[in-house]
């Protein structure tokens, strides 16, 4: 009897053995960053369960994802898959480390339907490099509770930098610790994620001519600039924002006494899961005289050079953009990435979905391959300009300054 | 070796020589250890840092021979010397600050009390805790809203209202010099206190008995015998102080406005934040040359009568 057990069990565990060698042999790497991690594992997961192809997901840390990347690339030991912070397409696609994807692209019949702004930023030189995973847009919060206290109509967000600046001055007459706006002031990506759309939405832009010129020095960047000058100078931004590099982007308005902030999406599921206390609107980011904008974030899906994984990775797209991979992105923090079936994954969510899936319809993204250099970097024109112009007094000289430092960076990357 | 052949002839030299070059081959082998530890892990580094520093080597793609261009490039690099010269009067500010703390406490913790013990582990506490944990830590003290000093101020009725003390380059300046003074000078203290012990009693002994005062024996026997020990922890904090970056890189982000942006946070950030491995190498390589200057120049203004 004894004996019978041993060999069985002996058994049993080569079996495993060969079962996971030969399955290894199958499975397909992929890298996700961690601010992904409460969606990308349960995704993975459910297409595992559903297909023959199978992908192993590493979760890798946000910061260190484009080194890590870069170096394993460069070392030829890089995983199949990568799910990658779509600014960052460009800069791979230049360097050649990405399959091209066109004929997978172009061959989805919904492919019209994909976020735009995914899509913008994965095509470099007319090619497409990059295709969406997950997203995120910016969007305008305001705290219902506040403005119910300051007399105004808890229903109505703001529609223009008028109305935002009107109701930011009331809700800050509330007093004590109340602060009426509240934007992560020495932060370079959360700014291009929230002031970015203010500017757009008037008319302006950041970066024309296919990338290759920066336009700062525009009246709709000076406009903007006065619009952030006036809400700090009447007192209306808590201190804590000039030297805010990010860390408290959300963790202002989720303290309950902010009234209006502008932020991304994934700060709607955030809030209702930890600070279910916090009762909030989610409106258009607005421009000067109306109109709305948005920044489009979140992930692209890339494909390692030379391995031809192309028939996995458009098995693996077409459960993505499935309803059911959409619906399962949704419920779990990200927006829907396919226009069409969008509001059909996102129907059974928080009302407030709806606004932030209309905001990334049109959603914008800034495509460079330098994007990191000019705008994310702590040390870069873009940071350095906007918290100048918020706290400083040589708005023009600083403006002038971060537009010829920015222009000389996509010079010399040319 | 050429005179000891002329003096000598004949086969007992060759077998003296033999002797001597098998003495010299042990001897390579008992440093061979120490010398591939230092090849590996500094000489061919160091080669291979400057190899890149003639490339465009970016961490994506490809990198290309270009010569001397970065280091062209760097001499226009507005940024890059404006950090130098942060660097250069940070450096200044911290080690006056150190010694200013340091030699005191040194002084205090030699003479015999009844707590000599205590004290000198209290003022060496903060050593132990990593430059990262520390900055965390005063990162936190700093913050206006949740941290200690500014809430404190206002609670206190010292300040109106709270101040965002990084939001200024003075107070930042200031608020990491002590911050670094509180974490460093506990060593700095050590080492000197190894100096004071060095000083034999009896020389002290003998002034005081001549009738030196005590500001006389201090000027004229303990600081001419710490030469050497302040030169070590001089040369010690100089050039730790010129490749400053955890602190202003996690308590100050570089702000206000870049300015506490020191040499090594720039290479950093042209090197990660711009992928531009090889001008970050040529940078690097700048500074180094900067510091090895530093360092002799130190050296020889130290330098004892007989030689260091």
């Amino acid at each position: 009897m004894k004996l019978l057990k041993i060999v069985a069990l002996a058994a049993t565990a080569l079996a495993t053995t060969l079962s996971t060698s030969a399955f290894a042999q199958e499975k397909l790497t992929m890298w996700s960053r961690s601010s992904s991690e409460a969606f990308m594992p349960a995704l993975i997961d459910a297409f595992n369960a559903s297909h023959k192809t199978q992908i192993e997901l590493q979760i890798v840390p946000s910061a260190e994802m484009v080194q890590k990347y870069a170096t394993a690339a460069a070392g030829g030991s890089a995983p199949d898959f990568v799910s990658l912070d779509l600014v960052y397409g460009p800069a791979f696609a230049k360097s050649g480390a990405l399959e091209d994807l066109t004929d997978v692209a172009k061959s989805l019949p919904y492919f019209e339907h994909l976020s735009k702004a995914h899509i913008g930023t994965g095509t470099f030189e007319g090619r497409i490099y990059a295709m969406p995973m997950s997203a995120d847009a910016s969007v305008l919060l305001w705290n219902k509770k506040l403005f119910k206290q300051a007399g105004l109509d808890p229903e109505k967000g703001p529609t223009n930098w008028a109305e935002i600046e009107a109701a930011a001055s009331k809700v800050n007459a509330l007093g004590g610790d109340i602060r009426g706006f509240y934007f992560a002031g020495a932060c370079g990506g959360c700014n291009a994620f929230t002031f970015m759309p203010l500017i757009w939405a008037s008319g302006g832009d950041i970066l024309v001519d296919g990338g290759k010129r920066a336009t700062l020095d525009s009246p709709q960047m000076y406009d903007a600039i006065n619009f952030y000058r006036d809400l700090v100078a009447k007192g209306y931004v808590p201190e804590s924002a000039k030297t805010d590099s990010g860390k408290n982007f959300f963790g202002g308005f989720a303290t309950d006494k902010i009234g209006l902030s502008p932020i991304g999406a994934f700060a709607i599921g955030n809030l209702v899961k930890n600070y279910p206390t916090v009762e909030f609107g989610v409106t258009f980011i607005p421009g000067k005289d109306g109109g709305k904008a948005s920044f489009g974030g979140g992930d692209n899906f890339v494909v390692t050079a030379g391995r031809d994984n192309a028939p996995a990775a458009k098995e693996f797209l077409e459960f993505v953009y499935s309803l059911e991979g959409q619906t399962l992105l949704a419920k779990l923090g990200s927006l829907p990435t396919r226009d069409d079936v969008a509001a059909e994954a996102v129907k059974s969510l928080d009302q407030r979905y709806q606004v932030a899936t209309e905001a990334l319809k049109i959603g914008r993204t800034p495509s460079s391959p330098v994007y990191n250099d000019i705008i994310n970097s702590s040390t870069g024109p873009w940071k350095q300009m906007l918290n100048e112009v918020f706290f400083g007094d040589d708005v023009k000289g600083s403006v002038t300054k971060a537009q010829a430092a920015m222009q000389a960076i996509l010079d010399e990357a040319d | 070796m050429i005179n000891s052949q002329k003096i000598h002839d004949g086969a007992p030299i060759r077998r003296k020589s033999v002797r001597n070059r098998r003495k010299q081959f042990a001897g390579l082998l008992f440093i061979a250890p120490a010398l591939i530890l230092v090849a590996t892990f500094f000489v061919i580094p160091l080669g291979m840092a400057f190899w890149m520093s003639l490339h465009n080597w970016p961490l994506l793609g490809r990198p290309r021979f270009i010569g001397i261009d970065n280091y062209v490039r760097l001499t226009q690099d507005a940024q890059f010397w404006s950090s130098m010269r942060f660097t250069v009067y940070y450096t200044v500010v911290v080690t006056i600050a150190i010694f200013a703390v340091a030699f005191p406490l040194a002084l205090f913790a030699d003479k015999a009390h009844r707590f000599t013990k205590f004290y000198r582990t209290a003022f060496f506490l903060p050593v132990v805790v990593g430059f990262g944990s520390a900055s965390l830590l005063w990162a936190w003290l700093l913050d206006v809203d949740s941290g200690l000093f500014s809430p404190a101020a206002e609670y206190l009725g010292l300040m109106a209202k709270r101040i965002n003390l990084l939001a200024d380059f003075d107070t930042t300046f200031w608020s990491i010099i002590i911050m670094v003074v509180w974490k460093t000078a506990g060593f700095n203290m050590i080492i000197l206190l190894t100096g004071l012990q060095g000083i034999s009693t009896e020389v002290q002994e003998a002034a005081r008995i001549d009738g030196a005062s005590s500001w006389q024996r201090f000027r004229r026997i303990t600081l001419p015998l710490m030469r050497r020990t302040i030169a070590l922890a001089l040369i010690l904090s100089v050039s730790g102080s010129m490749l400053a970056f955890d602190q202003f890189y996690i308590i100050a982000d570089g702000g206000p406005q870049n300015r506490t942006v020191t040499a090594v946070y720039w290479i950093f950030s042209q090197s990660f934040g711009s992928f531009r491995l090889g001008y970050g190498a040529a940078l690097s390589m700048v500074l180094l040359v900067i510091l090895v200057f530093i360092s002799v120049v130190q050296l020889r203004l130290l330098r004892t009568p007989e030689g260091m």
